[in-house]
């Protein structure tokens, strides 16, 4: 007889809070832990559609329950049971605190200033961290049109810190990306036509100090130094910094790797499987625990 | 912009039929409610129109949904002024058939983001001609060299409905908070609002988020609101802080139960993501399309039939749960969705 949900709540705090072993988790795992790794208790988080959602939903269940939760679609702190495909999936919206709309989601949260963690994705990813999902190639005849911002160009800009999920190829970590839907720490000046860094093109908005934090990829996870330049932190288990750089088009800082990201642990793994996406929607699959485990859950 | 108006306006109740055929016609603004295309799409709208050809669309919205992929099956839409080109989300991301589309050289898009969108329908609502908001300085959606609708010639002022410039950016007068981006209004001639519920005089309402549906619905020159329910006006006024939308915005009324299929509708019916999975891989190439349009769209004779084909079955799980308005029956992934009484954030922390 399988387990009630409740009967597996009551499972939480007795799995071990150890790191699991190679073989024991997939890639998509250890990637929605490490976005959860991101999210703070004291966190407005504003995400989109995807592994961002399912990552922050982990930190809700894990390190951040009291983390507030906001998608765009109009909803202020969903405590969400079974995960959204959608930010306007009416399960995005479970004993939300307010529903409101896109203008209060941009407007009275973002643009007032509340937004303190934007969680978005990305087509392709430029070194200080400005960000493509519009087009590759000549804007008016692209070789690829993707879906366009979206909320990624307001949320990148206007969270305090934005952290994004990238698939890494040679081809989407750029020097300077074809189109820039969301700048980064550098941006164009249109009306002086230069590069220069954010904080001098928005000096005196009040969002010259928000932008990229973190970088979370399916080989690692990255960081901005204090020129906006993005580096190295850890490498996935497995993935050596040379596949790294041969997946990156331009010279990558490596050197302040501080080693591997940390594997998932069991308890993150239970929380992750059976509570936030057991209906394998985002996970494309569910590994068997290891024995010490099993007996445990029963 | 403000239309200073001699009378209230009178709603009527029509069919599905006589709406688009009175409020639609070739080259119309138009703008949907709803969220991508998983919620509170007017899909049955769209569908007719796409069955009665209307076509040269300029459909300013705040993302694609349902309603306009199945327009782009046809080539219906000429301008799309939006900020999301996608629809579905996790169930068909990218409309491929309006890249095809977008390719040829048959439809212009230009670009804008969604709290960029919500500005511009948030002026068009209130009558102001245009918004100050921070629109992302450095960012190429702000990029003078693109403005697909000024490349086309559209910027001239013959349109009035196309603004002369697609923003305008300056330093902050007031405060001296910096640079500032002036987007203009959004003020298309129809909105075409999906609800729950709606009074026989008009009083609208919807469960769940409201994206920038009362935003559009007094932005725009004319409003068709499809329901799923027609209720009598006073049930709409036993609890009129759960209303959204005031009568005296609405020309048309029309009843249309399932009309949003496959988004869903909060508390009536959820999304179908396998049928739109279906309908993003016929979108793959123009054969399977032209299948996929003929039966579903051409096939069935009025929408009921459209309905009645789906079977009742798939409507059985589609059915909402009076408890979460969401169903707890469909199969979304590999695993049926697990029975919960409460969320596991709010069970070990509380709010």
């Amino acid at each position: 007889m399988a387990k009630t949900m409740e009967q597996l709540m009551e499972l939480i705090d007795k799995i071990p809070n150890e790191k699991a072993k190679a073989g024991e988790f997939i890639l998509p795992e250890l990637m929605a832990i490490a976005i959860a790794h991101e999210v703070l208790n004291d966190d407005i988080v504003f995400a989109g559609t995807g592994l961002p959602m399912v990552g922050i939903m982990a930190a809700n269940m894990l390190n951040a329950p009291n983390a507030v939760l906001i998608y765009e679609s109009g909803v202020c702190d969903g405590k969400t049971m079974h995960v959204p495909m959608s930010v306007a999936d009416q399960r995005a919206a479970n004993l939300a605190s307010t529903l409101g709309g896109l203008v209060d989601t941009f407007g009275y949260y973002l643009q007032q200033g509340f937004v303190t963690l934007g969680f978005l994705g990305g087509a392709a990813i430029d070194k200080y961290g400005g960000v493509n999902v519009t087009s590759i190639g000549d804007y008016y005849a692209p070789a690829h049109r993707f879906t366009g911002s979206g909320g990624n160009s307001d949320i990148g800009s206007m969270s305090k810190r934005v952290a994004y999920i990238i698939l890494q190829e040679k081809r989407r970590f750029l020097e300077r990306n074809d189109y820039t839907t969301t700048p980064g720490w550098w941006c164009w000046d249109f009306k002086t036509r230069e590069w220069k860094p954010k904080k001098e093109v928005w000096k005196g908005t009040p969002y010259a100090d928000c932008g990229p934090c973190g970088v979370v990829t399916n080989m690692g996870v990255y960081r901005f130094d204090e020129k906006g330049i993005i580096y190295l932190e850890t490498c996935h288990p497995g993935i050596s910094v040379e596949k790294i750089k041969e997946n990156c088009g331009f010279d990558l800082n490596v050197s302040k790797i501080k080693g591997e990201t940390p594997n998932p642990t069991y308890k993150e793994l239970f929380v992750l499987r059976e509570f936030v996406d057991p209906e394998l929607i985002f996970l494309p699959a569910k590994t068997e625990y290891p024995a010490a485990i099993k007996s445990i859950i029963g | 912009m403000a239309r200073i108006r001699g009378k209230a306006k009178k709603a009527e109740i029509i069919t599905l039929e006589e709406a688009v055929k009175k409020y639609m016609h070739n080259g119309i603004q138009i703008a949907f409610s709803g969220f991508t295309g998983f919620n509170r799409n007017p899909v049955a709208f769209a569908w007719e129109v796409v069955r009665q050809k209307y076509k040269d669309l300029h459909v300013i919205d705040r993302h694609g949904s349902c309603c306009t992929w199945l327009l782009n099956t046809v080539g219906a839409i000429k301008i799309y002024e939006t900020d999301w080109m996608g629809w579905g989300e996790m169930a068909g991301k990218l409309d491929i058939n309006m890249e095809r589309i977008y390719k040829a050289g048959k439809i212009i898009l230009e670009d804008y983001a969604h709290g960029a969108m919500a500005m511009r329908f948030l002026a068009g609502a209130i009558g102001a001609p245009f918004i100050p908001y921070y629109a992302p300085l450095g960012s190429d959606l702000y990029n003078p060299d693109y403005d697909a609708l000024g490349r086309a010639g559209l910027r001239n002022g013959k349109n009035p409905r196309i603004p002369k410039k697609k923003f305008i950016q300056i330093e902050e007068p007031f405060f001296g908070d910096g640079e500032v981006v002036l987007l203009p209004a959004a003020r298309p001639e129809l909105a075409v609002i999906h609800v729950s519920k709606v009074g026989d005089k008009g009083t609208a309402r919807w469960r769940g988020v409201g994206t920038i549906d009362k935003e559009i619905a007094f932005a725009c020159d004319k409003v068709v609101i499809t329901a799923e329910e027609v209720v009598p006006e006073g049930e709409m006024r036993k609890d009129p802080e759960a209303n959204q939308i005031p009568f005296f915005t609405v020309d048309a009324i029309v009843e249309v139960p399932w009309g949003a299929f496959p988004s869903g509708v909060p508390f009536y019916y959820d999304y179908d993501a396998p049928f739109m999975r279906e309908m993003d891989k016929a979108s793959r190439n123009a054969e399977d399309l032209k299948k996929w349009i003929d039966e579903w769209v051409f096939g069935p004779k009025n929408w009921e039939e459209f309905i009645v084909k789906l079977g009742a079955k798939k409507l059985l799980s589609l059915k909402a749960d009076s408890t979460t308005g969401y169903s707890t029956k469909m199969m979304r992934g590999k695993n049926p969705a697990p029975r919960m009484k409460m969320p596991l954030s709010v069970a070990r922390s509380g709010y």
